[in-house]
């Protein structure tokens, strides 16, 4: 009988939780949809850059690769802290989703670095159609990063606080989904809006 | 939890992650290398780092999301199925529309812009302002803020690169300070430290040319026909 209701609330939990997968994964897509259109438009208006330097003129590489090898490297990271996360090894999920945080906030520092130097130069969002379409997308997915800081600090604080329970390891499902998607969205950024500039 | 049997395929396993990290990391070099070495080039390079980009892509959703792996999520594939096809649409429909409303569409002088980037030296008999043929390179060097040499003799169609061997970036404008005057179709020309930048001499004349951040520097070059 205590059996039973194991197992009964059991499935409960999982059916809570595949509601919760679905329902973020909706607004995953419904945000990809946002981010295509501003590849759309960073597509279309790129070269606009009236008369001013272009891509190819400001762009670094090897920066753009390190901010990507970063990225990517937390997106390792942090699935590997979500494998512990799911068999119950607090201190485990605090160090590796601590290592995913430090590196989100390198991969922040650099691009506002590169954000700096673009404005100190005098390129801004204003100065042509070209600047407008890049700090827009590569800002809208910058503030995304901000966010998942943000949310991933405030959920291992708890985690500290309050130990590893379903709850908790939903969330940082739910986290973990994010952040993979933020790396994928970057890849193209990578593509589209670096590499590109140098073909 | 652990123990329920739906868990192991959904959520992956440590090699699973390591296979993923490293299959992503060959897709991030390739595309770094044949950008930086140059082994292809336009649009064969285009669409190799686009297509090497979705493969990246697909290998993520699959060993970091883990779509479409356990029995369950299928809701998800079918989701993510459609939201791809609206960017397709959204993307490619964009791109395609807008570069053709920019060719075919555009005011006068943004024609004539386009007849001068392909060289088009004239439209339904009117001069464009496009050479037929490019004439000799003529080369203005600045160094230590200095423009040698201060003045240049060309004629039109030739071409004059600017060479900027100072550790500042040089933004050249055209016409006397504090003027920023259009030559060619062309406004300011920011030739960055150790760069150095080409611009065809398709407009005759006598022009100078300055410094916007340091009037000082100023050359001037004539053009004849």
């Amino acid at each position: 009988m205590a059996h039973m209701v194991v197992a009964k609330h059991e499935d409960h939990e999982e059916a809570a939780n595949d509601r919760a997968m679905f329902g973020f994964w909706v607004y995953l897509m419904t945000d990809l949809l946002m981010f295509a259109v501003l590849f759309a438009v960073y597509a279309v208006l790129h070269g606009n850059t009236l008369g001013g330097p272009t891509g190819r003129d400001l762009f670094s590489l090897p920066l753009a690769l390190s901010e990507t090898l970063i990225l990517l490297t937390s997106s390792f990271t942090c699935g590997i802290g979500m494998i512990a996360a799911r068999a119950g090894h607090k201190k485990q999920v605090l160090m590796w989703f601590g290592i995913t945080f430090i590196l989100g906030l390198s991969f922040l520092g650099l691009e506002l670095k590169e954000f700096a130097e673009f404005i100190h130069e005098g390129h801004t969002l204003s100065s042509n159609a070209f600047f407008s379409s890049f700090f827009s997308l590569v800002g809208t997915h910058g503030l995304h990063i901000i966010s998942g800081l943000l949310w991933m600090g405030i959920t291992l604080f708890y985690v500290a606080k309050r130990g590893l329970n379903k709850h908790m390891v939903r969330k940082l499902g739910l986290l973990s989904l994010f952040w993979h998607f933020l790396d994928i969205v970057w890849i193209f950024i990578f593509t589209v809006v670096y590499l590109r500039a140098f073909v | 939890m652990s123990n329920h049997p739906h868990n192991k395929g959904e959520h992956g396993t440590t090699s699973s992650y390591v296979v993923g990290f490293i299959l992503s990391l060959v897709f991030t070099a390739i595309p770094y290398y044949l950008v930086v070495e140059k082994i292809i080039t336009g649009n064969t390079l285009l669409g190799v780092i686009l297509g090497v980009a979705v493969l990246q892509m697909a290998i993520q959703v699959f060993f970091f999301l883990h779509l479409g792996r356990g029995p369950k999520p299928l809701y998800n594939i079918v989701f993510f199925a459609g939201t791809a096809g609206l960017i397709l649409v959204v993307v490619i429909g964009s791109i395609f529309i807008m570069n053709n409303l920019q060719y075919n569409m555009a005011p006068a002088e943004v024609t004539k812009k386009l007849a001068q980037d392909e060289s088009i030296y004239q439209v339904n008999g009117a001069l464009t302002g496009a050479c037929k043929e490019i004439g000799v390179n003529h080369k203005v060097t600045i160094t230590n803020g200095k423009v040698n040499p201060l003045h240049t003799d060309a004629r039109y169609c030739d071409t004059l690169t600017f060479i900027n061997e100072d550790s500042i970036v040089r933004e050249i404008a055209f016409g006397p300070h504090p003027r920023h005057d259009i030559y060619g179709g062309q406004s300011e020309q920011t030739v960055r430290k150790n760069y150095s930048k080409i611009i065809t001499l398709n407009q005759t004349g006598t022009i100078q040319f300055h410094d916007h951040d340091d009037p000082t520097v100023t050359g001037e070059f004539t053009v004849t026909k």
